[in-house]
Parts: structure tokens; sequence; C-alpha cells
């Protein structure tokens, strides 16, 4: 059934057919109609589900954990403060391997005040041991939604859905909403191993010594390395289920492509429409949109990268004193590569800045115009 | 040859740090200096209930809405739950604890819709399985009469009720007006404690149509003959045709007998009899005129008969006695008062009034109904009984100066009310009980006792003692009110008021089926375990469960720490701390 529905529609309507048991958040802009639509399903019947409210998000992480916990399926959602308010419970939640399922509206953190888009707030998260996959689109937020479950109840680890506040939270667009039974065959019902209950009690989370911490962060490693292969996995099933697949890196115009942009989120499908503008000028140029941020797809960006002259990295957040985080991720993971294109970076959209076609295009001219970049990220849209 | 490598075995690693061994094997019961236990406590209800009625378990039953349960709690205790329901004086709406939150739970409005509920729902009573050959006369068929004889008849006693009037109820027929109380309801339930096997004897006068000595073929006398002798206003005039006391005048009217009132009637008095003789009168055509010697503060009268005689506009004039009936021909012309203030406080409490000379008033009046008391009469009563006045004089237990004679109800020195009467019939049947089988009376009257009041409950003398139950009354402190809502007491329905001159229907319509569910689940619960489920939501070490019958909670002792938090979250203080290991 086709849906004119919000990104943020897209999401709660995931949650349900993901069935999941409990649900315990603080309401949030740009998040709040998520929480607000999913409460108003518990309430009337249509998602049997627990409702907690709690009084902060740093009690909805914890709730959510303590439910996962006991083996029930989780969802939450936040967004900017309250994410970074949920900063201690991501650790405890990841370091319990629980496999709640939340979903983050980007939002710039203050000061000054904004409410805006920007996901500074999700990547200044990047070492809690939470998986992260940035949307493009309201289907695809719904989709992933469903497909967090099926990987964080494998690997163990929490994931978290980034959707851009606002250009995807808030803004309409159809969307094929899957059969509940399609769904079912889809998603099987959690089954956790370990769980906290009355009829076995034992204590989670006791102090490990000093012989045994590095083990069992070893193992989330481990997990964490070993995710990158369920992610596709699921993905690929998803579409063999749906028809629909997004992948680690989603590209465009990248067969024969010398260089090519990349971003996450939104800003990607602007990108598509100033990238065939290059194509109609002959420009060999492509886009590669990064779905999977953590863990983060080192060795598949360097396998596509190959042979490529340069990317251009546009990155909607920026840490102070280093510079955009995906690319900063980006030339980390290029260093062992036996070829490497040369790294253009980009810091633009922030706070909600626009980031229009021109942005994008004045960021293509500079990237194909230079044969090197200038070795410091260039600001788009500053006030001169 | 090649040498085997030792296989190294990789220790086992959960995917969290998780305690191998189980939880259970830390016993934090060790820890515990605090021990909390289920302990029921006694209702303020319960132990304000003259009648002796488990208050409390019938209002947990009625709040899940099985009100055949709370019927069963009731009529275990108390054979007349409609009755009790249209005419009690409620103190345990006077005791209950909700007054401090918000208003009382209406407890007596329930009983009655309970009562009701249950007779349309064909409830009746169960006669006993085994007789026993033991015979008991019961004199006076009011309420103390009816209680005794059904409590003993459900022991398998061999009852007489001997009723000098054509018709059993006593004071509950002939002078409660059928405005408070339908006479078809009282038939209802007389014939069910009768369907127990009660042999009747009406129109049967001791001491007249029965001689005292016919009784000694019975086992034990009950004597419940009750007060029906009027205390005369002492003023010329008094024998005047068209003076009458206001029991008679109440027997007549609630016989269906025609009565000559003319146009004025003055009702002497400020206590029940004159409200409902007063209000009898309105009924039947006449303009009463109340008179009453203090002011409103003073009357005796319950203030709800009080605030319904006032709505139905029926004049007053307080601060005046009558000194004389005026007569004409031997009628009634006019009764002539004098004016009072009030002196200093008397014996009964109560301000004195003291005549202002020369205040003189006179009214004209058709008839005069005098209602300023009653006394009962003993000249029925063998000699060694005869010689008090005021009242039958008799021992805790309820015993006469004769052996194996008990008296109860308006003879007796106690309130005169219907559930006292009610209680004083139970406390018979319970030492009568007690003297036939051996046993020792006054012990077994303190294994009845609720509490500290005197009232009395068959279960408890049947099971030997409250076990389980704390003996203190739980306060409005031991609650905790955060799990309370505000919540306003629902008014019963009335009769409209211009609807009630014109006949003897009744004027409280009772609770709708909405609104006495409503007032159950108003019921605090006072210190009795309901199943709410707090303890076992608040427990941090899991130590509460269901009780395997699921009537209750159990505490497993090897891990409660003893940090009380049910105790302190237990709405209704049904939980007790003892400080021990």
């Amino acid at each position: 059934m086709k849906k004119l529905m919000t990104g943020n529609s897209a999401v709660s309507y995931g949650v349900v057919l993901s069935r999941a048991q409990v649900i315990s958040a603080y309401p949030i802009t740009p998040q709040t109609t998520i929480v607000e639509e999913l409460s108003e399903m518990v309430a009337d019947g249509r998602l049997p589900a627990k409702f907690i409210r709690v009084e902060s998000e740093h009690s909805a992480m914890a709730c959510a954990a303590a439910a996962a916990a006991t083996g029930a399926r989780v969802f939450t959602a936040t967004s900017s403060h309250g994410l970074a308010y949920m900063h201690e419970m991501l650790h405890w939640t990841s370091g319990t391997r629980l496999p709640v399922v939340m979903v983050n509206a980007n939002r710039a953190i203050g000061a000054p005040w904004s409410i805006w888009c920007e996901q500074g707030d999700s990547l200044s998260q990047r070492d809690t041991g939470w998986l992260q996959l940035y949307c493009q689109s309201a289907q695809e937020a719904m989709d992933t939604v469903i497909q967090a479950y099926r990987i964080a109840e494998e690997v163990l680890l929490p994931v978290m859905v980034l959707v851009d506040g606002f250009f995807l939270s808030h803004t309409s667009e159809p969307v094929d909403i899957p059969d509940r039974e399609a769904v079912d065959r889809f998603l099987p019902p959690y089954r956790p191993r370990y769980k906290l209950t009355p009829d076995d009690p034992h204590t989670f989370n006791i102090m490990a010594d000093t012989s045994l911490f590095i083990s069992f962060r070893h193992e989330a490693q481990k997990a964490m390395e070993g995710a990158k292969k369920v992610v596709a996995r699921v993905d690929r099933e998803f579409k063999s289920h749906f028809g629909r697949g997004y992948g680690l890196l989603e590209k465009f115009r990248c067969a024969d492509a010398e260089v090519v942009l990349l971003t996450m989120g939104t800003a990607a499908s602007t990108a598509r429409e100033v990238i065939d503008h290059y194509r109609r000028m002959g420009k060999k140029v492509g886009l590669c949109r990064l779905r999977l941020f953590r863990p983060f797809p080192g060795e598949e960006l360097i396998k596509f990268l190959k042979g490529m002259k340069k990317v251009a990295v546009l990155d909607r957040d920026n840490s102070l004193g280093a510079g955009g985080i995906v690319a900063q991720e980006l030339k980390a993971a290029l260093f062992c590569a036996p070829r490497k294109p040369k790294v253009f970076e980009f810091i633009a959209g922030l706070g909600g800045k626009d980031i229009t076609p021109e942005t994008i295009q004045k960021m293509m001219e500079i990237t194909l115009n230079n044969a090197n970049p200038t070795g410091a990220p260039m600001w788009l849209g500053v006030e001169e | 040859m090649k040498k085997k490598k030792p296989i190294k075995k990789k220790p086992f690693l959960p995917p969290m740090s998780l305690s191998y061994e189980g939880t259970q094997a830390s016993k934090t019961g060790t820890w515990r200096y605090l021990t909390p236990t289920y302990l029921n406590k006694l209702a303020p209800c319960n132990e304000a209930c003259p009648a002796g009625e488990d208050v409390e378990a019938a209002m947990v039953l009625a709040g899940q809405e099985d009100y055949l349960g709370a019927w069963e709690k009731i009529t275990q205790e108390n054979p007349l739950p409609r009755v009790c329901g249209r005419v009690c004086f409620h103190p345990c709406e006077g005791a209950c604890n909700r007054q401090e939150f918000d208003q009382a739970t209406s407890i007596n409005a329930l009983e009655r819709f309970v009562g009701d509920h249950a007779f349309q729902s064909g409830k009746r009573f169960t006669p006993p399985q085994e007789k026993k050959k033991e015979k008991v006369a019961i004199i006076g068929s009011g309420p103390a009469g009816l209680s005794c004889a059904y409590h003993l008849a459900s022991m398998g006693y061999g009852v007489t009720l001997f009723e000098a009037l054509p018709e059993l109820g006593g004071v509950l027929r002939y002078g409660i007006p059928a405005y408070r109380l339908p006479k078809k309801v009282l038939e209802e339930e007389i014939d069910n404690i009768l369907s127990l096997g009660v042999e009747v004897k009406t129109g049967a006068r001791v001491g007249q149509d029965v001689k005292w000595g016919e009784l000694k073929k019975f086992d034990a006398v009950f004597v419940a003959a009750g007060a029906w002798k009027s205390v005369p206003l002492k003023v010329p005039g008094e024998e005047a045709q068209g003076v009458m006391s206001g029991l008679d005048f109440l027997q007549k009217a609630n016989s269906g007998q025609t009565v000559d009132l003319g146009q004025r009637v003055a009702v002497i008095g400020g206590g029940n009899t004159a409200m409902d003789a007063a209000r009898s009168a309105l009924r039947l055509g006449a303009k009463p005129l109340i008179i009453y010697r203090r002011t409103k503060e003073e009357m005796p009268a319950w203030e709800e008969e009080v605030a319904e005689t006032g709505e139905e506009n029926l004049e007053f004039i307080f601060l005046s006695s009558p000194v004389k009936i005026i007569t004409e021909n031997g009628k009634v012309k006019g009764v002539e008062c004098i004016k009072n203030l009030l002196g200093p406080v008397g014996k009964d409490g109560r301000r004195e009034p003291r005549p202002i000379e020369g205040s003189n008033f006179t009214l004209p009046v058709d008839a005069v109904i005098s209602a300023i008391g009653e006394t009962p009469d003993f000249s029925f009563l063998p000699e060694e009984l005869r010689k008090s006045a005021g009242a039958l004089p008799v021992d805790e237990t309820g015993a006469t100066a004769l052996q194996r004679v008990f008296a109860g109800g308006d003879i007796v020195a106690q309130p005169r009310t219907v559930s006292y009467a009610i209680g004083s019939g139970k406390k018979a049947a319970i030492a009568i009980d007690a003297t036939l089988r051996g046993k020792n009376v006054a012990e077994a009257l303190r294994s009845a006792h609720w509490g500290e009041k005197g009232s009395l409950s068959i279960a408890l003398y049947k099971k030997g003692g409250a076990d389980g139950v704390a003996p203190e009354v739980v306060k409005f402190s031991d609650l905790n009110p955060d799990y309370f809502k505000r919540q306003e007491r629902k008014p019963k329905e009335t009769l409209p008021v211009f609807q009630r001159p014109t006949g003897f229907s009744e004027v409280n319509l009772g609770l709708s089926p909405a609104t006495a569910l409503y007032e159950a689940k108003r019921c605090f619960n006072c210190g009795v375990c309901n199943l709410c489920h707090n303890c076992f939501m608040f427990c941090p070490d899991l130590a509460i469960t269901a009780r395997p019958d699921k009537q209750g909670y159990q505490i497993n002792y090897d891990y409660c720490k003893g940090c009380c938090i049910c105790v302190e979250e237990c709405p209704r203080g049904a939980i007790s701390v003892e400080v021990k290991k």
C-alpha cells in the first residue's frame, strides 16, 4: 500500500511493522512526531506495546536497555541534545550488547540555539558502539528501521537510524508500506540467548576484572567488524523480499567516473541533479552516498575508489579543530590503500543551512579545477 | 613421531559481562534487619458498625463488582442489609478514613444497593444442614429479635418468635414510615429470615396471651420487646381528644389506619420519632408544626432526617415548650407554649432549656403529637426483672438476672438505633450458643470483637478470633494517599420534594449501578490487601510473588533485604514491619 507520509511517520510505521514491544522515549524537535504517532498507536491498540513515558533521554535509553535486557524488542527515538544527554547510556547499551533500535533526527547541537539539520549530533557519538545507518528518503527510513532489528538482533549491537531533521523528518513523499505478514516473514521474533528473567536471575554488567575487560571490548569490536557483512546480507535479503535495497554505499553514475562526490543523507538527492548536469557537460563525475557510517566501510571504499582521481567529501558536520568527520574517516581508511584519490574536503549545511545545487556545483568546480586540495577543509556558505 | 600439540581450550566468554552463578545463590535476605509481613488491619468502618458487619471485606468485593459476594459478607453478620441500607445512621461513614481525604465513602447506600441487587438476583439464605435440639424463645420481632432469630436459626437452633402486634418487624414496621423503609422491602427481608425455619407467633403478647411460665420449656429466652411506652408531656389537657403519642400515631399510620389530624398538627420533640411523625402527618394531608425546646443544633434526630424534614418545608418552632393543651369540648383547640433560653450544659452534655417567664404564646392546632421520648414497658416481665426503671439491666454478656434469659435492643441501655439492636441480637445469639454449648460466654464474646467499640462478628466467633488480622485500627496516617485520586462522593438520588407530600413513596432512591461501582471503588480498602500489585511492582529483589491461591502475596525472606519499600508503597497499610532477623 502506498501512502503519502513524512519521514517521521514512515519511521513510526516501520516500528509498528517490526512489532516493537517496548517504546521508551522523550520528545524533542524534530523527532517528536515519531513518538507522538507511536504513542497514539499504542493507545488505540494498533501497536500492542508498552509505552514508557520518561523524564529525560538518559532515562529513555536506560529503560530501553533494561527492557531489551529482558528480551523485548525495543524502540526509542531522539535528536541532538537528547542524544547527547543519552551519551552515557549509549555506552552501557552497546556494552551490554543489547539490540536496541533508535532513530535520531539529525539536528545541530547548540550553542547557538538551533533546531535545524546537521549530522554532528550523531557523528559525535561514533565511538559509543552503535551501528549508524544514514537515510535519504522516507521509504528508506521505514525500510532501514525494519532492517535494523534484523541486524541488531544478529550482531547483538544497538543500531542508530539517522534521518535528516526537517529535510527528511518533516517532508512528505509516497511510501510503499509493506504487508505485515511479509515483514513477519523477513523479521522473526527476537529470541535472546541471555535475558534478565526472574526464572533464572543473573547479574548483568558485573565488574569485569582487568584481565577480562579488554576481552569484552575485543568481542564487541569483532562484532562491529562482522556487522558490515550482516548489514549487506540483510539488505540483500530485504531486496529479495520487498524489491528494494540500498547497500552500504549507494553509487550513482560511478561506473566510469574519475571524480566522485561522497556524502550522507538527504544532500545526496540534491547532488544527483548536479552530477547529471556535469555528465551532460561530458565530465566523468559520479556520486557515492555513504549509508553505513558505523562500522565504517573502509575496505569497501578503498575498493570503490580504486582508480578514481579525486573524491570530494561533503560533510554536514564539523569536528572542531579537526574538520569534517566523514572526510577524516575516509582519509584514515585510505592511508593504507595502494592507490588513493586526492581528497577535497567541504563543510556545508551546518545548523540547517540549505545545501542547494549551487552549493554542490561550487564544490565540484573547486574539485574539478584544482589539481590538489588546499589541505584544509573548505567551508561553504559562511558569511563573508 | 610427531608430538601432538596440546589443545588449549579458549574459555567461554558471553557477549556481555554476566554472572556465571545465578543471583539466587546470593541470599540477600541475610542482610535483613526489618521484616515486612502481610498483616491485614482492622478498618475503622468495621469497628464502628454496631451490627458488626465486615464492611471492609464487602467493599473489596463490591469494588470488584462481586455484589453477591459482598452480600454474603454482609449477611453473614446482618440479615437486614436492605433495611439497614435505608435506615441505618451509618457510623461506619463517620469513621471512614476517606473523610480526611475528601468525603466518606457512601457505605450505607452501597449496602442498600448490594442488598437490593442480591434480592433481585434471587439470593436467599440457606437453611442449616444440621438442627440442634435446643429451642430458644425470642420476645419481640424488631431488629434485635430478627437478628437473634437469624443467627440462632442459622446455627440450627429451634427458634420461636413471639410478637405482640399482628405483624412482624417491631419498630421497623410500626415505627419507621414507609417513605424511609417500604413495607415490601421489610417483608422480603423478614421472609428470608423465616425461611431458615423460624416459628412465628404473632398477636402473642407475652404476659397476656402467653404466660411467662410457658416460656420455661425453652432452653433460653431473648427479650427484645423494645421501648414502646411514650413519655407523657405532663401538661394540662393531655388527655384531650386529638392528643396522641408519636409512637401511637406512627403505629396507626404504618398500619394503614386512618388518623384524624385535622388541619394543623403540633409535633412536640426533636428526635427521630418527632421527625417521622411530622413527615408522616404531612403525607396524610395535615400541616405539621414541630415544636422543640432547644435549638436545631441540639436536636437528637439524625442530621439526614433533619435535612430531609427541612427539604419538605416543615415548620419548626425552636426554644419553645408546651405548657398547656387548650381544649374545647374535650377536643384540642390549640397549644400554649413558653419560650426558652438555653442555660448551662446539663447531665447529657446539652444545654438545658430555661423557660422565660411571661413569654407564653398560643398556637391554634387541631391535634398534638407528643414525641418527647419512649421508655420500655416491663409489665410483662417476671417479678425479678421488673425492679428497674428506664432500662432492663444486663451484664456485659447481655444476660439478665434470670438464668438463660438475655435481653437486647431498645429495652436495654444502649443507643436506640436499628444497627445497635441488630448488634445486640447477634450478641445474644453468641451468648446463648456459648451458654448452651457450655463455653465461657465472656471469652466467646471477646473472640468475636472487631476492635474496641463493641462491634461483634459472628464470623470471628465461629473462627475463635481474628486470626491473621492485626487488632489495631488503620488510621488515615497509615495509608499512602499518593495512590488515591480525589473523587467527589456522589449523592444519593432522592424523590423530588414536590412529589413527597402526596404519598408514602420512598424518598431515597439509592444508587444507580454506575454510581454504586464508583462509590465501591472510592473505598480505600483500609488495611486490607486488595491485590493492587504495588508491593510486587516495587520490590527491588523480586522477593514478592503472588501466593499460589492468588488471594494475596508472599515474601521470599531468602532475598528480602528488609528495605520495606513495600510497606511504604502499600496504599492501604496492609503490610507491617517487625524488627527481627
